[in-house]
């Protein structure tokens, strides 16, 4: 009888402990999503590299919610220590009813100290040296006019900003809302786990979801936003940079931004630290590390903790609609922003610059400057647009860290 | 927050963004212009002085083979069409051979016909160390 009484005790204990009792709806409906993700991700590989770690890390949150449990410290007596095997010497005591209770710490989940590197701002500015060790800035300094196109496009962040605004979003969650504009993932999180933490997730994923559909959003506005004969446009072969420009570029861009608006520098800074180390031509074991060992680790550490905030709990919820609507809306902004700017560059030049590489101006590299040469090559099929949209698109990346820092300064 | 201060709060925050990102970026345009003016026209003056260095290098080494190309141009032969000059670089490389001339004596020197393609490729094969 004992025998059996302990066997159903011990069911009882792992149903307990199971996620059959502790997951509500929610959970259940965010492994749903996770699931699509999956499915986006190995399926129709939109942003494959990224998605496929953050859904992974939904779905284990949302199996394991303790995974992100932070370090706690319990309260017990002297006997439910020893009971425990736990060494009470050390422990600071506090006394309750005349019965002294030892703190005993407990340590958190994995992910929780997983995530220090986001919520500290340590991940985005690492991708930031693996994607500078990655970039060509050539395009840009051969034309320079380039940054006029990164910075038009990053004028959606600022008008979703007000959209949010008047949506109930505090001026803090504003911000971490419009910068879902910027196209650029490493930025997005920056800004918000220094504004809203709270939304990280939802945010997190808008921004990476709309840099994947970049080349389903973008060509509709770009084709409604000009002319054919503006689609035509042949540019001029852009002129060869030296060594030394390449090598200079990145020296003075952090001196100027760093000295201007010091809240951008983390990113700024690690973004030329990447690019100077490949274009100094003398630390390639540093740049080849940094393009692909570091980089590779600190996107699957920093996709699993971000797509682990995505609790059901906390994000189905109606704030994370909104904030679908207005990511998206900010993202088409920002396009729609460039490419206007881009049909100035073209008035003003007497139609020698393609409108088109405006809408490369928003930074997912080197997706939106690809889409910028396929809707250029539909009109024109000897068009070749791509090294052109390639400056709009880095000047894209300076631009949106720019506007991080701008908006760190002003409504942190 | 009411209505006022949100369009406070929009407007002032859209002035700033805009402002500030154009203003930094306009900034970087001129400094990157202007630093790729210097660069530029610091290679082009570098590369303009090599060439006139290259220019005078060759001119010199014109002026010296004008010099020395005329005593050769009308060599003495000695005996079947072997000059002065070959007749020294042998007696040298027997010489360095030997270490002495006592034992050794060069009593001719002629022209070898030329060696066929067969002869040429046995030669290197069994006078090349590996």
């Amino acid at each position: 009888m004992e025998i059996l009484t302990r066997f159903l005790d011990a069911l009882v204990g792992i149903y307990k402990g199971s996620g059959l009792s502790s997951l509500d709806w929610s959970n259940y409906v965010m492994i749903i999503i996770a699931c699509a993700l999956f499915y986006l991700a190995i399926k129709k590989q939109y942003e494959p590299l990224l998605l496929l770690p953050i859904a992974f890390g939904m779905l284990l949150v949302n199996l394991f919610p303790g995974i992100m449990a932070p370090p706690e410290t319990t309260l017990l007596t002297e006997a439910q220590c020893q009971a425990q095997n736990i060494d009470i010497a050390g422990h600071a005591t506090t006394v309750l009813n005349d019965v002294t209770y030892y703190h005993v710490p407990e340590n958190g989940g994995l992910f929780y100290y997983l995530y220090q590197g986001v919520k500290l701002g340590i991940y985005p500015p690492l991708i930031f040296l693996g994607v500078g060790a990655m970039t060509d800035f050539g395009p840009l300094i051969a034309n320079p006019k380039s940054f006029i196109l990164g910075a038009a496009a990053q004028i959606g962040i600022f008008i979703t900003f007000i959209g949010a605004i008047f949506f109930g979003f505090t001026a803090a969650q504003a911000g971490a809302i419009g910068i879902i504009g910027g196209a650029d993932g490493p930025t997005a999180i920056f800004v918000t786990t220094k504004l809203a933490p709270e939304l990280l997730g939802s945010i997190a994923i808008a921004a990476y979801s709309y840099m994947a559909l970049v080349p389903i959003i973008q060509p509709p506005i770009m084709r409604a936003l000009t002319t054919k004969k503006e689609r035509a446009v042949q540019m001029e072969q852009l002129r060869p940079v030296s060594k030394l420009e390449k090598i200079i570029f990145p020296v003075i861009v952090v001196i100027i931004i760093a000295i201007l608006l010091p809240d951008a520098a983390p990113l700024v800074g690690m973004l030329m630290l990447g690019n100077l180390l490949k274009e100094s031509g003398v630390c390639e074991r540093l740049s080849k590390t940094a393009q692909n060992e570091l980089m590779n680790i600190v996107t699957i550490f920093l996709g699993t903790t971000v797509g682990a905030t995505a609790n059901g709990k906390t994000f189905l919820q109606m704030q994370t609609l909104f904030i679908i609507v207005l990511g998206l809306l900010a993202f088409c902004m920002g396009s729609a922003c460039g490419v206007l700017f881009g049909k100035i560059m073209y008035k003003l030049t007497g139609g020698k610059v393609n409108p088109l590489i405006g809408s490369a101006g928003v930074s997912a590299v080197p997706m939106a400057a690809r889409v910028s040469q396929k809707v250029g090559q539909e009109e024109n099929p000897g068009n070749f647009l791509l090294m052109h949209a390639m400056g709009p698109n880095v000047a894209g990346v300076i631009g949106s860290a720019v506007a991080a820092g701008v908006l760190l300064n002003v409504l942190q | 927050m009411d209505l006022a201060t949100k369009f406070t709060l929009s407007a002032s925050m859209l002035l700033t963004g805009f402002v500030i990102v154009f203003a930094v970026l306009f900034f970087l345009i001129f400094i990157i212009w202007f630093y790729g003016k210097i660069v530029t026209a610091g290679i082009n003056s570098a590369e303009k002085r090599r060439e006139k260095k290259k220019a005078a290098e060759t001119k010199k080494q014109q002026e010296v083979k004008v010099q020395t190309v005329e005593p050769v141009a009308t060599p003495k032969p000695v005996s079947n069409g072997v000059t002065d000059e070959v007749v020294a670089v042998i007696s040298a490389a027997v010489y360095s051979m030997y270490g002495s001339t006592d034992k050794v004596k060069i009593k001719s020197i002629k022209k070898a016909s030329g060696r066929s393609a067969w002869a040429n490729a046995g030669v290197l094969n069994n006078t090349r160390p590996f």
